[in-house]
């Protein structure tokens, strides 16, 4: 998974100063510590939700960083002839940017794309976070979300950049009302009160008109009435995920790695959870990701250990691991949910101003 | 053919007459004397994505945006964004670094957006296609799935991003001295973020700045402008609307010289109007040379800047002096 290659003593060096008594990272962090993020949202203003999260810029010039852009843009599907399901569906694409990885090949970058797309897709798609306003049209129509995450440059701690973003782009779309039409025949008693003058529509004509836009469950089609706003936020929003990596080096991880330290470790456990407003806290998804045939020997002990309740060390570790994981998603979410309501307020007072 | 249909609170009607495919409508109001706009669109799109309702005391229509419901240039000679039809839209150009590439360089040239990222002068990463005496130029173009109106996810095969890559790749060939760096490779990588046309000529300049940025030595700017022709006026800069409706050039120049690198049209123009567009796109580019040179100089004046701000050690019996290598004679 290692993005640059690094020397064995680069190796050992970044190892070994995580190992000592006070463990010492090459930027000065602590093991628990975040770079600064970064986040604005409403970035493409063609898309119906989109953010851009940066991990790590430096302050003075403006570069550096990981930086990614996301977006999500909704289709209209048809159940009976297309590909669309009951209900909507969500479908992400991560694409890595040539210039994010300049000494991978094309094939590697697109294998490297992949795992990233599977990961994010696989945990976002999930029924469990299934938004409830994706549907136009029972058994006919009905949204499909598409939401693309490109990573501009990567500087290490790629997964939870991917999924503030996502989160961010998520919790910025708007999905546009819709309303179903059915377009009746005028039934003949009207027609013989049609004037001859087709031009002189009286009042009550009107409700008899053909563009009659009342719900009726036999509608085929759906018109855009027109709304104050874009449109109206995704349902349960709140509930999208945030990931948190931990870079395991046994016996101890630490949090948002450069690339020169994840390529460093062997070992990296992504955890993502899901804060929804009400209720617990739970958990979407869990990767143990890294080379090395040892690992999977460690793993498969971790597995074994956990089925016969024989406390070891890994165990610990482990269970140590999913507790202060979910304790920095937490973090992590509650700043990230600021944030986002912190945005949410400066673009309507954009907007506000704009409309004076 | 004649459909007359009624609206029920508002005394209005719509009146289509189909002609062949063409379908006119046209907009009466209660007294059916005065023709509020007519606008020609394919019929099939018309019949079924047309709606319309009342709205402040006229008709509104809602069509698909690629319709070409929109008026070029109107009586006062303003353009469908209020322009004028010499003018150009704002650009902003951006030059911090980004990620870990040598020079960049982002474009916003009004709704278009584009970054472009240099590498290199550097060793290839295919041996194979190095040159012996002279730098490969290898540009990769990337357009993000929603950077249109229509989300349209293009894969890094797809013809209309080959053939832009090597447009790009094409012009610059003339302009950056790859004779000096034999068996190397230089990669330009072209993101398009926003579109709202002129998307080869912003991504032209945003290439030619971040060459600069990246050190790369060219024998000239190179600045490209899209200039089009709506009737017998012709206009410069157009947007995706007028671009899809009207014929257009790019020309992209290398301003000093006056040489011409570049002049691609895929649309069918009158003989008589090309010389008239060509003449204003070239004058443009000169336009937009003055804007990139302010950035450049800008950039450079700030670099120059911060490199006296840094602390400067002295050791006992070692000369420093302000430059980074000293030429031998």
């Amino acid at each position: 998974m290692a993005t640059v290659p690094i020397s064995k003593s680069e190796k050992s060096y970044i190892q070994s100063s995580l190992l000592l008594a006070a463990p010492l990272r090459a930027d000065g962090r602590a093991l628990h510590d975040y770079r600064t993020v970064s986040l604005e949202t409403g970035v493409a203003p063609l898309s119906n939700g989109s953010a851009k999260v940066n991990i790590g810029k430096s302050p003075e010039e403006g570069g550096g960083g990981t930086e990614i852009l996301a977006a999500t843009k909704l289709e209209v599907e048809s159940i009976e002839s297309g590909a669309g399901v009951e209900g909507g569906r969500i479908a992400c694409t991560v694409t890595c940017s040539p210039a994010a990885y300049p000494h991978l090949s094309p094939n590697a970058l697109d294998d490297l794309q992949y795992d990233y797309t599977t990961v994010l897709h696989q945990t976002l798609s999930h029924q469990s976070l299934h938004p409830s306003n994706l549907g136009i049209l029972p058994k006919k129509k009905a949204w499909l979300l598409n939401l693309d995450l490109v990573i501009l440059s990567d500087s290490g701690n790629t997964y939870d950049a991917l999924f503030m973003a996502a989160r961010a782009a998520l919790w910025d779309t708007k999905v546009p009302v819709t309303k179903p039409v059915q377009y009746a025949a005028r039934n003949s008693s009207s027609t013989s009160r049609l004037p001859s003058d087709a031009m002189d529509v009286s009042q009550d004509e009107a409700q008899q008109s053909g563009f009659d836009t009342r719900r009726i469950p036999s509608a085929t089609d759906f018109e855009l009435p027109d709304y104050w706003d874009e449109g109206e936020v995704l349902a349960g929003r709140d509930k999208w995920p945030v990931c948190i990596t931990l870079n395991i080096h046994p016996p101890t991880y630490f949090l948002d790695a450069t690339s020169m330290e994840e390529a460093a470790v062997s070992l990296r456990l992504l955890l993502s959870f899901s804060f929804p407003s009400k209720g617990h806290a739970t958990m979407q998804s869990m990767r143990l990701l890294g080379p090395g045939e040892l690992q999977l020997a460690q793993i498969q002990q971790f597995i074994s250990v956990c089925i016969s309740r024989y406390p070891s060390a890994f165990l610990v570790l482990s269970h140590h691991c999913f507790q202060e994981g979910e304790k920095y998603a937490q973090r992590l979410h509650s700043a990230l949910e600021s944030k986002l309501r912190d945005e949410e307020v400066r673009r309507n007072q954009r907007l506000r101003f704009a409309l004076r | 053919m004649a459909v007359v249909q009624t609206n029920g609170r508002r005394q209005f009607a719509i009146v289509a007459v189909f002609r062949g495919d063409n379908e006119e409508v046209a907009f009466f109001s209660e007294t059916i004397t005065k023709k509020i706009s007519v606008g020609r669109q394919k019929k099939h799109r018309r019949l079924q994505y047309g709606q319309w309702k009342p709205r402040h005391n006229c008709l509104t229509i809602l069509t698909r945006p690629q319709g070409s419901r929109i008026e070029i240039l109107n009586e006062g000679g303003y353009r469908s964004d209020g322009r004028k039809q010499y003018e150009l839209r704002d650009i902003v150009i951006d030059l911090s670094s980004r990620g870990s590439a040598d020079g960049s360089a982002s474009v916003k040239h009004g709704l278009t957006e584009v970054v472009v990222e240099v590498f290199g002068p550097r060793e290839a990463k295919v041996r194979s296609q190095t040159m012996h005496d002279k730098a490969l130029i290898n540009v990769e173009v990337s357009i993000l799935p929603f950077s249109t109106g229509e989300r349209r996810k293009r894969s890094r095969g797809d013809k209309r991003i080959l053939e832009l890559a090597s447009t790009i790749k094409s012009t610059f060939e003339p302009v950056v001295q790859t004779s000096l760096y034999p068996r190397s490779e230089i990669d330009v990588f072209v993101h398009v973020l926003q579109q709202d046309g002129g998307l080869l000529h912003s991504s032209i300049n945003a290439t030619t700045l971040a060459l600069i940025s990246a050190g790369i030595p060219l024998a000239d700017f190179v600045c490209a402008m899209t200039g089009g022709v709506h009737s017998s006026s012709p206009m410069l800069d157009l947007t995706t609307l007028e671009e899809n409706d009207i014929p257009h050039i790019t020309v992209a120049v290398l301003p000093r010289t006056k040489k011409v690198t570049l002049v691609t049209m895929e649309t069918r123009l009158h003989v008589d109007r090309f010389g008239e567009i060509f003449q204003l796109a070239c004058d443009a580019g000169q336009v937009l040379h003055t804007e990139m040179r302010k950035a450049i100089e800008g950039r450079t004046k700030k670099l120059v800047n911060s490199m006296g701000l840094g602390p400067r050690l002295t050791f006992p019996g070692v000369e420093f002096d302000d430059r980074d290598v000293r030429m031998e004679e």
